[in-house]
């Protein structure tokens, strides 16, 4: 089959693989009919995540059509079309049986972090992604959710991760009725996290983000309120100030490891002396109002990065934080799809056939052509 | 008349403003088994050489066949895979290793052609003597 193969840092490129086979008598193969490029993809492609090996391949955005299935599948038949959620999850564990599944305890040899993911490394699992022709699926009767008939793949795509991603980042932050929301962050993840504060009856939305063309699609898709930080010297007291001078009651952190906005941490970051910079955490802490709340949905990998906990303690924060447990939002979020409460597929900006995957990936990176959301197709022309 | 947010909405309305209404409320739900999860999880086997975390205690029924540990990178990882994954240089070598498998892998492209050039240098001097 073709796939998008790791070739070392900033290099990526799509060759022949050998086919998918059923390891595990719950696994499935899926022919895969959509996958997308994660922001959080970008980390893999910079080199930023301990244990990604050369060859393999990425991507946890997928969906497609049941090829095989192992002898104990139930629920699933060949032909089935299903999207599946990032995080590899046995549905029996502690942490499942509480409906932690991003925690998932029998899915992942190689770190006590997280639960298997597809195409992350071998620091979550070592498992192949979805940016293929063709992806083993295991616990194939817990994962993925079966797509009603009437809706188009486009439509549930990111059901797999970046939509309960913002969701749950906005859930996170424990958000009133009435109250100000600050989203750290105008990427894909950070404009659901946004429409979904909306949801949750945020009073006053502001997104914060140095890309003007992002800022601008976030004025347009979510409705809110933008901050340039690059435009407004110092944006913690600007953010305050906006906020009445007291600070907003909830921020989120929707960037990441790879954040602008600090050159000490960039460098700190690039010198391998922390896990990337969590310039976008530390604004997050300094923009709350005291007792306020701070929800982090960026990736950060290990060992450590330096964060103002000092100040997190003294301003009695509550941080929340944690990879989306993707199924347990699968249902509900497409309720709002189909309710039209949240376009979806209106983030897309770009679609490309998979041999085009390498391009697609430095396009995404480089922030060119007004890119916000690549999806790519591998069987058949985007 | 109540003030309106920037959707033109009444300011604090949505259909999730109720937190019982969100998916993720309570962080912890009451313990019991996923829709469709089956016990006993049979033991996935393969001949693939998977490095566990020195903290874990035994093997997980299903894992990832990515990419199989080689070469120098390969020897790097299986020292790191030896300490525990809260320590910091289980992690530093694990980065280590993959800059090595990257040095690696550039060398093993490079290589037919650099020893079809180097032959083929040896083999005009050779002539020309």
């Amino acid at each position: 089959m073709r796939a998008l193969t790791y070739q070392g840092p900033y290099r990526v490129r799509v060759e022949n693989k050998p086919d998918p086979i059923i390891e595990h008598p719950q696994d499935v193969v899926l022919k895969v009919t959509h996958t997308a490029i994660c922001g959080s993809d970008l980390h893999l492609l910079h080199g930023l995540i301990a244990d990604t090996r050369v060859g393999c391949t990425f991507g946890h955005e997928f969906m497609g059509v049941v090829e095989e299935t192992g002898r104990e599948v139930k629920s699933l038949r060949k032909g089935d079309r299903v999207v599946v959620p990032f995080n590899i999850s046995c549905g029996t564990c502690f942490y499942c049986q509480r409906s932690l599944t991003a925690l998932c305890e029998n899915s992942n040899p190689s770190s006590d972090l997280a639960s298997g993911v597809y195409g992350y490394s071998h620091t979550t699992g070592g498992y192949e992604g979805g940016q293929a022709e063709y992806v083993r699926v295991p616990f194939a009767d817990v994962g993925p959710l079966k797509v009603p008939e009437d809706m188009e793949d486009e439509e549930v795509l990111f059901l797999s991760d970046i939509l309960p991603t913002g969701y749950q980042g906005a859930e996170m932050g424990e958000i009133k009725a009435g109250e100000t929301v600050v989203v750290f962050g105008c990427g894909p993840v950070g404009l659901f996290a946004m429409k979904s504060a909306w949801l949750m009856g945020a009073g006053r939305v502001i997104a914060v983000d140095h890309l003007p063309y992002r800022l601008a699609f976030a004025e347009q898709f979510a409705k809110v309120e933008t901050v340039n930080f690059k435009e407004v010297g110092d944006v913690v007291l600007y953010l305050r100030e906006l906020c009445g001078g007291r600070g907003a009651d909830v921020c989120i952190d929707a960037v990441g490891m790879e954040a602008e906005g600090s050159t000490m941490h960039k460098m700190l970051g690039l010198a391998k002396l922390e896990a990337g910079a969590p310039t976008a955490i530390n604004w997050c802490i300094d923009t709350v109002r005291k007792g306020g709340n701070v929800s982090i949905i960026g990736v950060y990998g290990p060992p450590w990065n330096l964060i103002n906990i000092g100040t997190a303690m003294n301003k009695g924060l509550t941080l929340r934080m944690n990879q989306c447990n993707v199924r347990r939002y699968m249902p509900h979020l497409l309720e709002h799809i189909r309710a039209g409460r949240i376009d979806a597929k209106g983030i897309i900006t770009h679609r490309f056939p998979l041999e085009d995957a390498a391009h697609a990936y430095h396009l995404f990176a480089q922030k060119r052509d007004n890119c916000i959301k690549c999806v790519l197709t591998p069987h058949g022309h985007a | 008349m109540q003030k309106q947010d920037m959707r033109g909405i009444g300011v604090g309305k949505g259909v999730d403003a109720d937190p019982r209404q969100r998916p993720g409320f309570p962080m912890e739900t009451t313990p019991e088994p996923r829709p469709g999860a089956q016990l006993p999880i049979e033991q996935q086997r393969s001949d693939y050489p998977v490095l566990m975390h020195g903290g874990r205690q035994g093997m997980p029924p299903v894992y990832g066949t990515a990419a199989p540990p080689k070469g120098l990178s390969g020897v790097l990882r299986k020292v790191a895979y030896k300490y525990p994954d809260h320590w910091a240089r289980h992690w530093m070598m694990l980065l280590m290793a993959d800059r090595v498998d990257s040095w690696e892998h550039n060398l093993r492209r490079v290589l037919p052609v650099a020893a079809v050039l180097v032959l083929g240098g040896l083999t005009a001097k050779w002539i020309r003597s």
